[in-house]
C-alpha cells in the first residue's frame, strides 16, 4: 500500500479500498445484504460487458470484407469462445435486469417511502419486503435466463 | 458537462440499450429474428450479418454510440472512485475513449453503407 502513503491517501485513511468497498463482498462484514450483492455483480458484469463491447467493435470491423469475416468466425467458433461467450450472455442479462430495478427504484423513485426516523433497530427501506422482493426477483429471473441463454447456445 | 447531466445520460442510455440491445441480441434468435437466420450459428453467416448493416445501420449506431456511452461513463465512475484525485485524467481518457471508438465503429457501418 504505497499509495496510501502519498498525499491524498492519507486524508482517505479510515476509508476502505476500491476493492474492499465495492469489488470484494467477502471483505466488508455485512450480513444477509442482497443490495450489496447486486451492487457488487451489477460493477463485475459491467466491466465484463465494456470488455465485450470494446472487442466487438474491433472484431465486427471484419464484416467489410467476407474472406476475412470468415475467418475471424473460424477462430473464434471453439468451445472456449463459446462459453466466455454464455459468460457475457449471464452479465448482460444480469446488468439489464438489476438496470432495469435500478431505473425503476433509483430514477422513478419507485417503492422507496417516505423519509423517515432511523429507529433501532434500523432496517433501510432497500432491504425490506418490496425491494427485498424485487432484488430477489432479479436473481432469479436472471438466473432462468442464463439457463435459457446456455440452450440457446449450446443447443441452437 | 455537469456530472448531473451526465449521470442523467447514464439513466437515459440504459432505457435506450434495453430496447436497442433487445433489438439487438433478438436479431440472432432463429424465429424471432427480422432477418430470418435458419439456426443460431447461420445468424453470423456473411450474408445475415451484411443485411443486418444495410438494413437496420441507423439502429446499429444508436446501439454503439449509447452502450460506448453507458459503458465508458460506468468505468469512470468506478475509476472516480477509485482515484478521485485524478479526476482529470480520467475524464479526458473517457472522452479520447468514447471519440475514438465510436469513430471507428462508425466507420465498418459507413464502409457497408459504401460497398
Amino acid at each position: 500500500m504505497a499509495s496510501e502513503e502519498r498525499g491524498r491517501g492519507r486524508l482517505l485513511h479510515n476509508m476502505p479500498g476500491l476493492l474492499q468497498a465495492s469489488l470484494n463482498p467477502w471483505l466488508v462484514r455485512v450480513r444477509n445484504n442482497p443490495e450489496r450483492l447486486a451492487f457488487v455483480l451489477h460493477r463485475v458484469t459491467g466491466v465484463i460487458i465494456l470488455a465485450y463491447l470494446v472487442a466487438h467493435i474491433f472484431v465486427t470491423s471484419a464484416t467489410v470484407d467476407e474472406a476475412l469475416w470468415e475467418s475471424v468466425m473460424g477462430a473464434l467458433s471453439g468451445p472456449l469462445s463459446r462459453v466466455g461467450e454464455w459468460i457475457v450472455a449471464g452479465a448482460v442479462i444480469f446488468h439489464g435486469l438489476n438496470g432495469i430495478r435500478l431505473i425503476l427504484v433509483e430514477f422513478l423513485g419507485l417503492g422507496v417511502g417516505r423519509p423517515e426516523r432511523p429507529k433501532p433497530p434500523y432496517v433501510p427501506p432497500s432491504l425490506r419486503s418490496g425491494q427485498r422482493k424485487g432484488l430477489y426477483l432479479v436473481f432469479a429471473l436472471s438466473l432462468a435466463g442464463w439457463a435459457l441463454a446456455g440452450v440457446i447456445m449450446f443447443a441452437g | 458537462m455537469r456530472a448531473s447531466t451526465l449521470q442523467l445520460l447514464q439513466y437515459l442510455s440504459a432505457m435506450a440499450l434495453v430496447v436497442l440491445l433487445g433489438f439487438h441480441i433478438i436479431e440472432r434468435v432463429p424465429g424471432l429474428s427480422p432477418l430470418t437466420p435458419e439456426s443460431y450459428e447461420e445468424s453470423l453467416s456473411y450474408e445475415v450479418v451484411r443485411r443486418a448493416y444495410k438494413e437496420y445501420w441507423w439502429v446499429l449506431a444508436l446501439l454503439l454510440a449509447a452502450a460506448l456511452f453507458h459503458g465508458l461513463n460506468g468505468l469512470r465512475g468506478i475509476l472516480l472512485e477509485w482515484r478521485p484525485a485524478a479526476h482529470r485524467v480520467i475524464n479526458l481518457v473517457f472522452v479520447a475513449a468514447f471519440i475514438a471508438l465510436l469513430a471507428y465503429g462508425l466507420r465498418t457501418i459507413a464502409l457497408h453503407l459504401a460497398g
